[in-house]
């Protein structure tokens, strides 16, 4: 079975930001993949003007949002960093059983790769002038350097907001475009199994990671 | 995978259904995101899992009853579905089309813009090619059925990241009645886009879904900005300070206050008059509404023989959410097939209504004359229509209605007081008071029948004779009661008086001949009754007003609170319900009507 991979777009979030961005990509992606009978349950961003969608399964919006946490507290201690979350889908097939391994096998069939960087942006600091923007006019030059910085912040938001948009429409894409690889829909199941993984403590293991992962699908490269 | 509700055997019967079944889940999925009308308020209340939810897995709460007489699909699968997401502004450009008169504001018309296009089509392969080996078929039918529900997943996504998913939740998700609506039209032909409306408009197109022997073909052509079309909510009336309000100390208390439950928030149907003027069937508002349809190349909807539509707007005024008017026409199946002009019916409704649009006359601005009083359950004198209409609320929207007798409303807007508080009481107390409030034409009568027991019924009679007299009084915006005597008994007399004026009462009630006259007593008596408590506070300025009516007869404020009994409370209460009934009953229709929606 083919394992279709999806790279993302990448988008640059702050930190605030992190939870709402990959909770749209994530729910999103696995809406696409939930097969079974769904109730979809749409949700409005907030610091964004954009819409998505939900299984409305609570167990998974559950599992997602710690997965998101754990991701949150890995960027806290590793800050302005590129990182990827990667969330795969698979099949559990049983192994044949031998002398060495009795366990079952995922056949991952298809993988979504979130790509982010996340900067931490310099605060606002009204009452205090910039030394590097000390202007002319220096009653004027905190005012300037507030309203530069709010303008960069707001243009920076306005490009987070087009470049999710277009994060969305390529996994509309995607979804449409591959679909002989789906493996058929069991009944009473709603979505298919699926593994979030973020980046873990060190770099290192997270490149192990996805060694093992591509050891497991047998395909030579997983990045495309 | 569990295909529901597949009644034939065939595997081609089997895609078949798929695919009828695929373009009523992508036309549901279309609506239910673009038309507020059309949108569960709550989805998540209803856990039912309906039939149609079953097919693709994909609950979306009732159907639209439209989508269940979608026959000319059922009939031709080759036939594309074509949706257009209509943006119906209201515009500020003056305008001589037959639609600004029946609006009854001229200036205004309705501009209506296509900014979405959807296009459903099951293509099959052209005649010559070879079809797909039927060993493959079996299993075709399935797979199609698992890729429509992927694409149906995005579809429904897709249709919330357009620019238009905006304004439907600007409709959906406000009360506010706002400049705009949306209203759609599903056909199976559509005029082209102009060469200006394409190059303003931006296409996507979804990879085609196999459905062997043939493709599911979806793309949508919308335009990326909305923002060149004003989209505002309506502005509402200013706030303005009233100061003359019932029950203010500047305010003469016999003064007609026209009764409006929602302010001066008119609910009229102005838009859809202005777009279907004449010979537009109608029925009665519903809260869906079914495709619109009409020549595309027009985009006014004047002279369109049908509306579909779902308005919050209003037109002319402020209002609440409008009710919603959808007019019918024959089931498409009873037509041709193919309707160049687009005018196919969509076999959305169930009926049809051949009825005049006199429902739509009724519901037009006030400021239209009306020539004909059908619809109106009492014809108004002449001299009374036009100046009172200014008394009347704005929910009355058909003149002709306003043929109700002014007092009524007012009366029974005493009636609600005299419940909330013991006003009505002071009646009793203090006849000589009301009595100077009491008009000429009564202050005749009772000059001539001073029994009390027959007070009343000498009212009444003068009530009913002096009927026009009594409503050009109400025209003078300076009512002053009809039954207003200054020679009446002395206050003396007062406790005899108010067991006779009980036992009056009741005789009046049983054997009213005018309404008119007992909405006058009912009105005397409400604004001179003393209280049932002595509040010295609250009823002082009433008791100072009715001193300076009294021309200077001398009333103390101790007058007003003489020891009662409670069994003369319960009585008079007793007596006040009664009347209340009895107005009630006769005036049941323009309570209705007052009810707020």
């Amino acid at each position: 079975m083919n394992c279709e991979v999806c790279q993302l777009k990448e988008l640059e979030v702050e930190h605030f930001e992190i939870r709402e961005v990959l909770r749209c990509i994530l729910h999103t992606i696995v809406f696409h993949r939930a097969l079974g009978l769904v109730r979809p349950k749409v949700i409005d961003l907030e610091l964004f003007d954009i819409t998505y969608v939900q299984c409305g399964d609570g167990e998974l919006e559950k599992k997602i949002d710690e997965k998101i946490e754990q991701f949150i507290s890995w960027v806290e201690k590793h800050p302005n960093k590129k990182s990827q979350v990667c969330i795969s889908f698979y099949e559990v097939k049983n192994k044949h059983p031998s002398w060495f391994t009795n366990k079952t096998e995922r056949l991952y069939w298809e993988q979504w790769y979130i790509n982010l960087n996340v900067s931490q942006q310099q605060k606002v600091h009204s009452g205090k002038s910039h030394p590097s923007k000390i202007v002319v006019d220096p009653g004027g030059s905190t005012v300037d350097s507030a309203e530069n910085s709010l303008e960069e912040r707001s243009n920076r938001r306005a490009a987070l907001e087009s470049s999710l948009r277009e994060v969305l429409f390529q996994i509309i894409k995607f979804v449409n475009e591959k679909k002989d690889h789906v493996p058929p829909i069991s009944d009473g199941v709603v979505y298919f199994p699926y593994e979030i993984t973020i980046p873990s403590s060190s770099d290192s293991a997270f490149g192990m990671d996805m060694i093992k992962r591509m050891l497991q699908t047998g395909h030579p490269t997983m990045l495309s | 995978m569990d295909l529901h509700g597949m009644a034939p055997h065939s595997e081609s019967g089997k895609l078949e259904q798929v695919v009828s079944q695929f373009l009523l889940k992508s036309l549901h999925i279309i609506l239910d995101s673009r038309i507020p009308s059309l949108h569960p308020r709550d989805p998540t209340c209803d856990s039912r899992v309906r039939k149609s939810d079953k097919w693709f897995n994909l609950v979306l709460g009732d159907r639209p009853a439209a989508l269940d007489n979608l026959n000319f699909w059922h009939r031709n699968l080759m036939d594309p579905m074509i949706i257009d997401i209509i943006l119906v502004q209201q515009g500020t450009a003056i305008s001589t089309s037959v639609g600004n008169l029946l609006s009854g504001s001229p200036g205004r018309t309705a501009t209506e813009t296509v900014i979405e296009r959807w296009l459903v089509q099951f293509e099959s392969p052209p005649r010559g090619i070879a079809s797909q080996p039927s060993e493959g078929s079996a299993a075709s039918y399935k797979k199609t059925y698992k890729k429509s529900i992927i694409f149906l997943r995005s579809l429904y996504l897709q249709t919330r990241l357009l620019p238009a998913y905006r304004i439907f939740k600007q409709l959906s998700s406000s009360s506010q009645p706002f400049n705009f609506d949306i209203i759609y039209k599903v056909s199976s032909f559509s005029e082209p886009f102009s060469r200006v409306e394409e190059e303003m408009m931006k296409e996507y197109r979804f990879v085609p879904i196999e459905a062997l022997p043939g493709r599911l073909h979806v793309s949508v052509t919308y335009r990326p900005q909305l923002s060149e079309f004003n989209l505002q909510p309506l502005t509402t009336m200013p706030p303005k300070i009233i100061s003359d309000y019932v029950g203010s100390p500047a305010t003469d208390p016999l003064r007609y206050f026209p009764s409006s439950y929602k302010g001066d928030r008119a609910i009229s149907f102005p838009s859809k008059v202005m777009h279907s003027p004449t010979s537009v069937p109608f029925q009665r508002p519903h809260s869906w509404t079914s495709g619109f349809h009409k020549p595309v190349v027009n985009h006014h909807l004047a002279g369109s023989p049908t509306v579909y539509r779902t308005s919050q707007m209003s037109y002319d005024s402020p209002s609440p959410p409008m009710e919603r008017i959808q007019n019918h026409r024959r089931p498409l199946h009873q037509r041709a097939p193919f309707y160049d002009e687009c005018q196919l019916s969509p076999p959305f409704s169930p009926s049809v209504s051949p009825s005049t649009p006199t429902y739509l006359r009724n519901s037009e601005s006030p400021r239209q004359t009306r020539a004909s009083s059908e619809t109106a359950p009492v014809t108004i004198p002449s001299p009374i229509s036009g100046r009172s209409s200014r008394y009347i609320s704005p929910n009355f929207s058909d003149p002709s209605k306003l043929s109700l007798p002014p007092l009524s409303p007012r009366s029974t807007r005493l009636d609600n007081s005299s419940n909330e508080s013991p006003s009505g009481m002071r009646l009793i107390k203090k006849p000589e008071a009301s009595r100077a409030d009491l008009g000429s034409a009564g202050q005749k009568v009772l000059k001539d029948n001073k029994d009390d027991s027959g007070r009343f019924s000498g009212l009444l009679s003068s009530r009913s004779s002096s009927k026009l007299s009594f409503q050009d009084d109400i025209d003078d915006c300076d009512f002053s009661c009809p039954f207003d005597v200054d020679d009446v008994d002395p206050p003396d007399s007062r406790i005899s008086q108010n067991v006779d004026w009980k036992r009056n009462l009741e005789s009046t009630s049983m054997g009213r001949k005018s309404q008119d006259a007992a909405v006058g007593v009912l009105v005397h008596m409400l604004r001179t009754a003393p209280p049932l408590r002595q509040d010295s506070s609250c009823y002082s300025s009433r008791s100072l007003r009715a001193e300076v009516e009294n021309d200077g007869v001398a009333t103390t404020a101790s007058g007003f609170f003489m020891p009662r009994r409670t069994s003369d409370a319960l009585e008079e209460l007793r007596s006040y319900r009664e009347m209340k009934d009895l107005l009630l009953s006769k005036s049941g229709t323009r309570v209705l009507t007052r009810e707020p929606p």
